[in-house]
This record gives C-alpha cells, structure tokens and sequence, in this order.
C-alpha cells in the first residue's frame, strides 16, 4: 500500500494548477524512492515531468510500485476543498481502484477524507534523455512568468536568445514587436532576483509561447525558474521542488518549415 | 428539342418484315420531332413497308439509312409487345494510365498503358466481347482477348476501330464521363493520333471535350465534362449512384460492396506505374484488374436495373433518354406539359425565370407526443397526397381565376369555382378541366396499371421492365407539385403550390380530428384513440389497444372512415402498425413495422443516425444494434450493456479505425467557415497532389488529438496517414460530438433522467492513449520499459519484469508468445482474406482502398504483430531471463 503524508499540502496544489492546463489523464507512479509522473499534452508537444522523492513527504511508505491513474479535473475539484495549510495525506490499497485524500488544517480540529475513483490509463512511458546543455539560465520565476505574459500579446511564438551578456526573448507579430533582455547579474550576493548564464555556445531557439505560459504557472512553486537549451533538442524549464524533487516541462522548438 | 436533333437512341427501329426484334440500329435525322408529339424517347417506332427508300450514300456507320417523311412514321406506346427494351448493344470500358509518383495522371505526360472493353447485349446475362489492349507484352488471360501493342498511338487507334466495328448502342463505365474519355481525347490529340477523335456513329463529326456545370437544387452543383458521341448514349455509372443513391462513398469499390455484396482490390495510382514497368506477368496482373473494373459498372447497371428504370422514365415523360442524366427535374414536367398543351391546343407563356426568395408555407407537422410506446401504433397514410389533392381540387395553371374575372362573369363560390384555404381561387371541373389534374390521372391510373399488370407478370425482364414503369410514373407524379412551387423553374405558380400544401395542413387537421372524435370510449371502441403524431401525408394513432390484430382492424375501420370524409380521388389508407414505436421528436422516431399481425417486416427509423452520412458508421452501428436490442429483442438492459461496452473500448482505442471515419463532400472549394473535411483536403494536397480529394469527391477523415481548445478543422486527419503514424484518436470528440447525442436522444425517453449514466460511469474510467511516432517531441522522446507482468515502471537495468515479478518470469514469457501468437493469425486470416478478394493466392496484396474495413483492420494487425514482435524479443536479449 501507498500512505504518504504531505506537511505543506499547498505544494500538491500548487503542481496540479501547474499541470492542469496541459495534461488531463496521467499516471502518477510511486516507488519505495518517491512519486513520478510523466506525461505528455495531447498536440504531443511538451512534455511533463514531475519528480516528488520521499523526503517530501513524512512520512512516506510504498511496499511495491503502485501506478495511480488520475483525471486531473477530478483532482483539481477535490484539492479546491483543501486549505491552503492543510497537511495533506495520500493513501492507495492495492489493487488500486481509489486514492484517499485527507486533509487536515495545523488546528486538527476538523478532518476531511476524499475518495477519488482512479483510472486505468494505459499508454506509454515516454521520457527525454538528460544532455548537457550548451546554455543554462536560471532567472526569476516571477520575471519570466512576466516576460512571457507580455510577449504573448505580439505574436505566438518567442524567440530566447543565449549569450554571454544576457539573455534576449523577443517576438513579432501583426501588430508589431518587442523584446526584454536581462543581464547576466554581476552582484556577489545572488538572490533570487538575479539572471545567471551558464554557456558552452551562444544559442538561439524559438518557442510557441502558449506553452510557456503555461509552464509559468508554476511560478508560485520557486523562486527561481531553470531553462537550458540545445539546438534543436527541446527546451528543459525547471522549477525546484524546495530540496525534495522538481517540475519540469520539456518542449520542442517551433521549426521553420511548419505551418 | 426542336430541330436537328440527330440520332434519337433508344428510338430502335422494328422492320416491318414479321421476323420479331431483329436489333437493327438506325439514324433518325428528326428535323421535325413536333409532328404531333408521339414520339417520345425510348419507344419503337414502325416505319410501314414502301413509306421509305433506303439510302445508298450513307453519312453514317449505321447499318441502314432511309429516308421517310416524318407523318409516315409510326410510333407504338410501350404496351405490350411495344413494351419490350431492344437488345441494345452495351460497351463498358475502363483505362488504366501510368502516373508519376504524387501527381495525378497528365494527358499530356501520362501514357495510356491499358484499355479494357466488355460488350453485353441487353437482356442476356454474360457478355459477348471480353478484350484487353495493353501496352507492351501481357501474359494470355483465360475468358479474355488480349492485344498488346508497342506503341500508344496504336493501341488508341486500334480501341476507336473497335468501338466503331462492335457499334455499341450504349457505353457505361464508372466516372468516365469526368476522366477516362476526356483523358483518352486529350491524349489522342497530344499523340497526333486523328483517327481517334471519332467515337460517334457520324463519321464527319469529330468528338470532343466541353466543360459543362451542372446546377439542380435536388442535386447540388457538379462541374462536369461532356462528351459528343452521336448516335450513342453515354451512361456513366458514377453520375448515375451520385443522383439515385446516398452513400457515404462513391469509390467503385464502396459502391459495389454496398449493391453487389462483394469488395474490389483497389490498386493506388502510384503502384500501376510499377507493375507496368515490371514484366508481362506483372502486367497481366494489372489487366486483370483493368478488366475487373470494366466488369463492374456493366453488373452494377444489371443489379440496379438502371437501364430499365431509365429508359420507363424516358417514356413516361417523353424526354430523350440522355436528358435523365444531364438535365433536372423541370425538364420532365415541362416536357408532358407541352405535349399536353398541345393536344389541348393552348399555347404555353415563355416566362422569364428569375430567382425569387418568395416563400409559401410547406406540410404541417403535428406536434409529437414524445416516448417509448409498447402499444402498436397504427399509421394512415393519404395516398399521392399532392396528386390527389390538385386532382380533387382542379387545382391548375389553366383553371386559376382572378378576382376580377369572378366579378366580370358573377361565378358563384362553391358552383363555379372553389376558394382554396389560402384564397386563391379555381374554377371548377365541369367548366374547365385542368392540364395538369389530367396530367396526373393519366400518370396514376397509367401507375395502377403498371402494378396490376405487373403482379400478373411471370417474365423477369418484363416484370423488371414494369416495375421501373411504376416506380418512373410515381416520381412524375410527385414532382408536378414541385414544379409549380419551383421559383427558380420555367413555370411556377405559387397559387398552385401553396393551395396544395394549404389542403394537405387542413386534411391533416381533419384526419385527426375526425379519429379522435369518433374512436372513442363513448362510441363503444376500446379506448379513446390519441393522434400522437403526423407528417405531411400521414398520422399515427394509438387506439389503446395492446395487440397486432386489434390495432389492425382498427386501423382499416379508421381508414375507410376517414376517405368517406373526403373529395374523391383522395384516399386515407392504412399501411402498418408500429410496434414497439419510439417517438423521439419531428421527424424523428424508430418503430418495429408490421403489415401482418403474424410476423414483422422491418425495423423502420427515420431521421436517425442510422441514416445519416456526416457520422462515423460507429455511431451507424452502435445506435442501429441499440435500437434493434430494444425493439425486436425487447431488451433495454442488453442495450444498455452494449452501449457501455462500445464506451469502453473506445475510450481503449479497441474500435476498428474504419468504423471512426467520418466522410463529408468536397462540394465548394471556398467556405466561410473553416470546416474540418475542407482543411484536411488542403493539407493532403501538399502531402500528396495525386490521391488528394478533387472538387466534388467526399473527403474521409478522422478526428485527431491535438493542444488543448484546437477547433475540429484543425484536429481532422487522414486516416490512413493515423493509420501509418499512429497518431492518437481524439476518443473524447467522439465520445461527446458523436455518440453521445444520438444515445441520449433514443435512451431519454426510455431510461428518463438515468440515461445519463450512459456516458461517464464506471466503464469510461478505463482508457489508453496511444504515441504517435511523429509530432513536435517524439523525436526527441524514449520509451521506458515497463514492466511485462504489471506495467510498473522498470529500472534500467530490469529489462523484462520487475522485482515482484521475477518468480512468474515464465508465466509471462508464455502470455507473450500466446498473444503474438493469436496476433500472427489474425493478420494471416485478413491477408488471404485480402488474396481471396483479389482472386489470387500466390501474390502480394497492393490493396489500398480506403472504404474497405478489411484494410484498416490488416493495416492495424501488421502493426500490432510487429509490436508484438518487439516485446518478445525483450526476452532473447536476456540470456535466462536473468534481468
């Protein structure tokens, strides 16, 4: 059986919302190490994956792997009667036909269970090998949610442009077009607000901003969002779970000849 | 129709020597075809000993000419031995060129690599003449001739000295009309070949291409190409099924699946290049296949009895017999009108036809009592209602009276003339009879003759011959109310037509009226009866009774009751009785069809998907076995399951892709709206020029997954390219978009509120989506294994089962290697399946036919035995099953 317990149950939440806009059934696949899913959206464009290792969870048991089918739209409903500090508890039997939701608020004095039917999603495992990649920036995630939201009003597509000054999005459309650069920070004391660079090779890629307004959903997860790139692999971006796993949504470049 | 219209065919001449139905094929040059409008098409016509002198300079290749003057000639009404249709001689044909890959076949790059002929005399059931001409050698065919030539430009030339020797009467052949004789023209004339060009019976005409348009309201605008073959009919089988009949497909091979019961292969252009290019084997085996296709229209024309429908419905209204198929409706009705006039001696107005949107008020419905009724329900259906109707009522062009005429003679309302529901006004029959009230007398009692002789009838080829009389004499009849409501048309006259569909609402009314007021508790019937329906011509009555033969006799008591109330010649009949009857809404129902209380004759429904074409044949087959369980098994829960199960293996993407295909025509090439059948065509063309749908075709496609919010124009894909990609179906379209309204509709009435569990309960929590091998990041992806005995995710150094499964390691092995196994023999069954159909077993399958289940069923099992294939070699790369 799985029984995991959540402290900070508003991460769970959190991933959902992430998640929702892109992915509607999904296979959540727990092992003794922790809980993974791994799904793509239905255009087969992007690519979710989500990593929670036991440490989030305490405490954690899973006697044999247990693959839990879940409709998203159900989930999202039944998280919505969550509060925002409850601890939430996991809990699936074997064979697993339904998952069991506690919630329980820091006050302990009220507790609700949940019994979400599951389903059975048969499909493929499908996974991105990990590559070094020839740029890395790691930004605010605030700031890129930012960037994002406003190229989307010019044109569908934005292009991210890695050099070793800074990084470049812009984008162009009917009505005209824009563009934000961000300097590498230079400060000593890097918080979260600082833009850094890694680089092997100036790259430059284009991406239909839709989905990465959707990846940006999950600001509120971390402060801070990831995104490494190699022409023409698909872009990672990355938002760190605290110290106990990760988002991360891969996606495909736009290419030229396509419609 | 007037002047120099030559060669009338049809028009087979009887020498006046006794000897009986010797074919002889003669020009007729009618300057003067009005003699007194005898003549009509397709009947005989004497010409009495000495009234002629024979030509000896012929201007044609007819086997004799003569000339006669036109009051010598005497035509015999289709009576009797008059009856009989002359043997004419019938070539059905079918080329086959070679293509370049991805472009549709060019006349003027393209060779023309095979002509296939087959001769048939009508009424004999084999052909005479099987023959092949081929370029370069082909191996002999057993039943057939076979000719090879070298060079194009003779085998072109020699097919045109052929049809000029067999002189055929008729030629058919399936969309030759749009693309084999142009094509054949065209290539004629790119190759310098000038004999060619003369495929008609007069030797000074040369044949040519026009480009015509065709526009009716009844059968929507097609672009066409014509012809000019003198002396010859032209009867293109695809016209002919695009006009009569409605399918989803007009591929041959769809067509003959549906009317002959047998599938064809159909070999993809692309692939003909090849086997012309390969040895005379190869080539044999391709005319073979040429020689099938040339069959197929003629048997087609058998089966349908096209011939004799055509030629009863060109003596019936005196068009030419070519009309039918190149002209509309009207063209029927004015012709039968003018010869009417004539006889009348009444001139017809030329009236400028314009188009107006002037609308009158059409059939009255009377508004259902919606349910499942598990008592029979009787149905009384007026008899030719708008015939009846303009018989009864005088209702004419030559009897319509102005106000002011009323006044000026002082007529009397009701005595001299009859006010109509709309107030339009008629002069009574004793005055002035109407043109087309006799019209229609003389069609129905010539139809009531027809079906009483053709009940006594024994011969088949009469009998053939009368029922297409009938059924020709019927659709005349029913379309004189058209034409006079037809704004667009020669003649209209909304007074007619208005008044017509104004006497039809009132009899209606009445009918109902009358029957409930009368079957009544009170008049000691049974029960009070309810009228819970009614269309146009027809009410269905519940008389409270539960069993067939009550129903019945009441039924036949409430008919004649009925036909009392009203004006001669109309007549309420009693047909059948609906039992169980679904009531779903206007025009909408289902119901088990009884004519005797013994046994049922049909499952009858109307406006149900069942019959509808914009709908995958999931939705076909799923409501038609849901209604059967509920109607002839009387087994709703059994329906129920069934839906479910459908449900379920669709959400499991177990639903044979040919069975999600949803076909739409091409009929426009700019839309306002993007619409999901046009955009996929626009897509196909840039794949692939050549096999791309053309104007007027119908476009199959499916509904594809794709980004969230994406319009159903952008998710529509062909299905043989999902096919190849395995691209994922978009199961929730169809589930919501395509099943679900067409269940609700025939379960709400039955199940009530409850129906609604139909569509999310616990048997739609299963589903499987498939990966598609292109798209956006499946280049970029790997799949993970998983594990063999319970799909747990493997680590990477597990290859076959997880560590909970590693004792069953052996049980696994064998499931694999059985489902590999069954896998296996499925496709071997569809692939001679396949051989079988194209009646060899010693070759490979070049069958592509997208309207053949089989195919996408043995596509989809070559895939999954591959699959199956790979999963089991997981196994040999381990030695011992160690990992």
């Amino acid at each position: 059986m799985l029984e995991a317990r959540l402290p900070q149950g508003a991460v769970l939440k959190k991933i959902v919302d992430a998640i929702k806009e892109i992915v509607s059934d999904a296979n959540f696949d727990c092992t003794d190490s922790g809980i993974t899913l791994q799904a793509m959206d239905s255009s087969h464009v992007a690519l979710v994956s989500l990593l929670l290792t036991s440490e989030a969870f305490d405490p954690y048991r899973c006697d044999r792997n247990l693959t839990l089918g879940i409709n998203i739209k159900t989930l999202v409903q039944i998280l919505k009667c969550s509060g925002n500090d409850d601890v939430i508890t996991l809990r699936a039997e074997e064979p697993a036909d339904t998952l069991a939701l506690v919630f329980e608020p820091p006050s302990l004095e009220r507790i609700s269970e949940y019994e979400m039917k599951l389903m059975d999603i048969d499909n493929e495992r499908l996974e991105i090998p990990d590559t070094a990649y020839h740029a890395e920036i790691t930004m605010a995630a605030s700031e890129f949610q930012r960037i994002c939201r406003d190229m989307q009003t010019l044109s569908e597509s934005v292009t991210i442009e890695a050099t070793k000054e800074g990084v470049k999005f812009s984008a162009e459309g009917e009505l005209g077009s824009g563009s934000v650069t961000l300097k590498q920070g230079g400060s000593i004391d890097s918080s979260a607000e600082t833009t850094t660079i890694e680089l092997v090779q100036p790259t430059t890629q284009t991406f239909s901003v839709k989905y990465l307004v959707n990846f940006s959903k999950s600001t509120s997860l971390a402060g801070q969002v990831r995104l490494a790139m190699t022409a023409p692999l698909p872009m990672l971006v990355e938002y760190k779970i605290s110290d106990c796993g990760h988002l991360r949504f891969f996606l495909a470049p736009k290419i030229d000849d396509e419609e | 129709m007037t002047n120099n219209t030559v060669a009338m065919l049809g028009h087979a001449v009887k020498a006046h020597d006794r000897r009986p139905l010797v074919p002889i094929h003669v020009v007729i040059n009618l300057n003067l075809l009005e003699n007194n409008g005898s003549i009509k098409g397709a009947n005989w016509i004497e010409l009495p000993p000495g009234s002629y002198t024979l030509r000896t300079v012929k201007t044609s290749t007819a086997q004799i000419e003569v000339d006669i003057p036109y009051d010598h000639l005497v035509s015999h009404a289709p009576i009797g031995e008059w009856g009989r249709i002359a043997p004419l001689r019938i070539l059905s044909f079918d080329i086959e060129c070679a293509g370049r890959k991805g472009i549709f076949p060019e006349p003027n790059v393209d060779p023309v690599i095979q002509i296939a002929s087959i001769v048939t005399v009508q009424g004999q059931s084999t052909p005479f003449i099987r023959n092949i001409m081929t370029l370069k050698g082909c191996s002999p065919i057993a039943g057939a001739h076979v000719m090879s030539f070298d060079q194009e430009r003779d085998l072109l030339a020699k097919w045109q000295e052929f049809v000029a020797r067999v002189d055929p009467d008729v030629i058919i052949g399936y969309n030759t009309a749009n693309f084999d004789l142009p094509y054949l023209l065209d290539r004629a004339s790119h190759l310098r070949c000038p004999s060619f060009p003369h495929l008609g019976r007069l030797p000074g005409v040369e044949t040519r291409v026009k480009n015509t348009r065709f526009s009716s309201k009844a059968h929507g605008t097609r672009e066409s190409k014509e012809v000019n073959m003198e002396g010859r009919i032209q009867l293109d089988m695809l016209q002919v099924m695009q006009r009569d009949y409605k399918l989803r497909s007009y591929t041959l091979n769809a067509v003959c699946a549906h009317f002959l019961g047998e599938q064809k292969e159909d070999v993809h252009h692309s692939i003909i290049t090849e086997l012309q290019e390969g040895s005379d084997e190869t080539r044999r085996r391709l005319a073979v296949y040429c020689l099938k296709d040339a069959y197929l229209p003629q048997r087609l024309m058998d089966k349908l009895m096209c011939l004799y429908n055509y030629m009863e419905m060109a003596r019936v209204t005196g068009v030419p017999f070519n009309y039918l198929l190149t002209r509309g409706q009207q063209i029927k009705v004015i012709s039968q009108l003018y010869r009417k006039a004539l006889d009348e001696n009444l001139v017809i107005p030329a009236m400028r036809s314009g188009a107006s949107d002037e609308a009158y008020e059409g059939a009255t419905v009377i508004e259902p009592i919606k349910g499942y009724y598990d008592v029979p329900i009787a149905t009384l259906d007026f008899a030719s209602l708008y015939p009846s109707i303009m018989m009864a009522h005088n209702l004419c062009y030559t009897t319509l009276l102005k106000p002011q005429t009323i006044s000026e003679l002082k007529l009397k309302k009701g005595v001299d003339y009859e006010e109509t529901p709309t107030g339009d006004c008629f002069v009574s029959s004793q005055h002035q009879k109407g043109i087309l009230p006799t019209i229609l007398e003389d069609l129905l009692s010539a139809r009531k003759r027809a079906k009483n002789d053709l009940k006594r009838e024994t011969d088949p080829f009469v009998k053939a011959v009368l029922d297409g009389r009938q059924l020709a004499l019927k659709i005349s009849a029913n379309s004189v109310y058209g034409f006079t409501g037809a704004t667009v048309g020669k003649l209209p006259c909304l007074q007619i037509s208005s008044s017509v569909t104004a006497y039809g609402r009132v009899m209606i009314e009445r009918t109902r009226k009358e029957v409930e007021e009368h079957f009544t508790k009170a008049n000691g019937y049974p029960a009070d009866a309810q009228v819970i329906y009614g269309d146009t011509d027809s009410v269905m009555v519940r008389f409270g009774v539960d069993n067939l033969e009550q129903a019945m006799a009441l039924g036949h008591e409430a008919a004649e009751f009925a036909t009392k109330r009203f004006i001669q010649p109309i007549r309420l009949e009693f047909e059948k009785v609906y039992f169980p009857y679904l009531l779903i809404n206007k025009k909408r129902y289902a119901g088990l069809y009884w004519t005797r209380a013994d046994k049922y004759d049909k499952m009858d429904t109307k406006g149900i998907e069942t019959v509808r074409r914009d709908n995958c044949r999931l939705v076909q087959t799923l409501i038609d076995t849901c209604l059967r369980k509920i109607l002839i098994d009387r087994d709703v829960v059994g329906a129920q399951n069934y839906a479910k199960q459908v449900i379920s293996d669709l959400l499991q993407n177990k639903i044979d892709l040919s069975l999600l295909v949803i076909s739409k025509a091409l009929t426009k090439t700019e839309y306002d709206a993007k619409q999901a059948h046009v955009e996929l065509a626009k897509r196909m063309k840039k794949r692939d020029a050549g096999s791309a749908p053309a104007l007027g075709d119908r476009v199959a496609y499916v509904i594809i997954k794709a980004a969230k919010g994406a319009a159903a124009y952008e998710k529509s894909e062909d299905p043989i390219w999902v096919l190849e990609n395995n691209l994922p179906i978009d199961t929730n379209y169809y589930l919501d978009n395509q099943l679900s309204k067409p269940l609700m509709r025939i379960f709400e009435p039955i199940l009530g509120d409850k129906a609604g569990s139909l569509l999310n309960g616990e048997h739609t929590r299963s589903v499987s989506v498939s990966a598609p091998t292109v798209g956006g990041l499946m280049r970029f992806t790997v799949k993970r294994l998983k594990c063999l005995g319970c799909k747990a995710l493997l680590s990477d150094d597990e290859k076959i089962v997880c560590k909970d499964c590693k004792g069953r390691v052996e049980e696994v092995y064998h499931r694999q290697l059985e489902v590999k196994n069954e896998m296996e023999m499925q496709y071997n069954r569809l692939w001679t399946q396949c051989q079988r159909c194209q009646g060899s077993l010693h070759q490979d399958v070049l069958c592509s036919s997208r309207d053949c289940p089989i195919f996408y069923m043995r596509k989809r099992a070559q895939k999954d035995v591959s699959e199956a294939a790979v999963t089991l070699a997981r196994f040999d790369d381990c030695p011992g099953w160690r990992c």
